[in-house]
């Protein structure tokens, strides 16, 4: 049998329509990608209409009202939990978050599912302190763990204040 | 000494190491990117708080609204009045009620009638937006048949003290 004398010959692919698809597919992908920073939820409860009366069995926890003044920039006058004051500053909030727990006894406590917090806030407050109310009424998170000890899981909102001067 | 013959050679440079490094940057791209950003507009500064983790399971359906202000390229507020940014538009809270009734009649003809039950409402609003005008929006939502919301915020690090 005769041998061929030359060998397959060599197959050059055209790699230059490849490389141009891959260059623009890399293009889109840089210029999609923004770099945000995780975002977290914090469920509200706010049924449509009149909450639904309790059961007579059933023994209804009465609700923790937080209310939250706001002086006329916006910023945080007074921070209250019913009728005890907890002031106004950076403390304040650890304060409310000490409060709850006072309430509640301790974090997992049937309780937690129970207790509802309404918080109440005037018009102009800064959306920014209702955010940390509604934190520090939903738990702390333990340092150890990185895990959050949750202490009440429904918070809604009173009803809207008017704006002050309206 | 014996002399290279370099006349009919053509210089073909090694394409592999480039195509390599381009198609490991090209999926780096790909697996980091989230196009679950798209909803998040970029003109809202959110809240920071440390209790603000990711949620571990999605919600069915979800409506995420973005309410902050038009700000200048400093930070600076351009006009006092929050508004809602909404399908390329900015609206004031009082006017937003007829978009979203167009949002429920699409969320019922593609979910079915049980869509505004399943429906979360996320809403995105600026730290310095009036909690009224955040509460005016979640009574507009309500009057159109909403009621399942969600308060978005930063997840912040802890900083653990000695």
């Amino acid at each position: 049998m005769a041998r061929r004398a030359s060998g397959p010959s060599k197959v050059e692919i055209p790699m230059t329509p490849m490389i141009d698809i891959v260059f623009q597919l890399l293009i889109f992908f840089m210029l999609q990608l923004k770099i945000l920073a995780p975002e977290g939820n914090f469920n509200v409860n706010m049924p449509i209409g009149a909450p639904a009366p309790p059961k007579p069995d059933e023994i209804k926890t009465p609700d923790i009202k937080v209310r939250m003044v706001a002086d006329a920039a916006g910023n945080l006058a007074q921070l209250s939990i019913g009728s005890r004051n907890l002031g106004n500053d950076d403390q304040a909030f650890d304060r409310l978050n000490g409060a709850i727990l006072g309430i509640i006894g301790r974090p997992g406590n049937p309780l937690t599912k129970d207790v509802e917090v309404e918080i109440d806030a005037d018009y102009e407050l800064h959306y920014q302190y209702t955010i940390r109310a509604v934190s520090s009424c939903t738990g702390r998170m333990d340092m150890q763990t990185k895990r959050l000890a949750r202490y009440v899981e429904k918070i809604k909102f009173a009803q809207p204040r008017k704006p002050k001067g309206a | 000494m014996p002399k290279r013959n370099m006349s009919s050679s053509t210089l073909e440079p090694d394409m592999t190491p480039m195509i390599d490094i381009v198609f490991q940057l090209l999926t780096f791209f790909m697996v980091v990117i989230n196009f679950e950003n798209t909803k998040a507009d970029e003109r809202v500064k959110l809240p920071k708080d440390v209790l603000a983790k990711p949620p571990e399971s999605k919600p069915k359906e979800e409506l995420t609204l973005n309410f902050g202000f038009l700000r200048g390229s400093s930070g600076d507020k351009l006009d006092p009045v929050p508004k809602l940014f909404h399908s390329g538009g900015e609206y004031v809270v009082e006017k937003f009620k007829p978009l979203l009734e167009e949002e429920k009649r699409v969320a019922i003809a593609r979910y079915g009638k049980d869509a505004l039950t399943d429906m979360t409402i996320t809403i995105r609003a600026d730290f310095e937006v009036p909690t009224g005008k955040v509460q005016e929006l979640i009574k507009i939502c309500q009057e159109v048949g909403y009621s399942k919301f969600s308060l978005k915020a930063i997840q912040e690090e802890v900083v653990q003290s000695e």
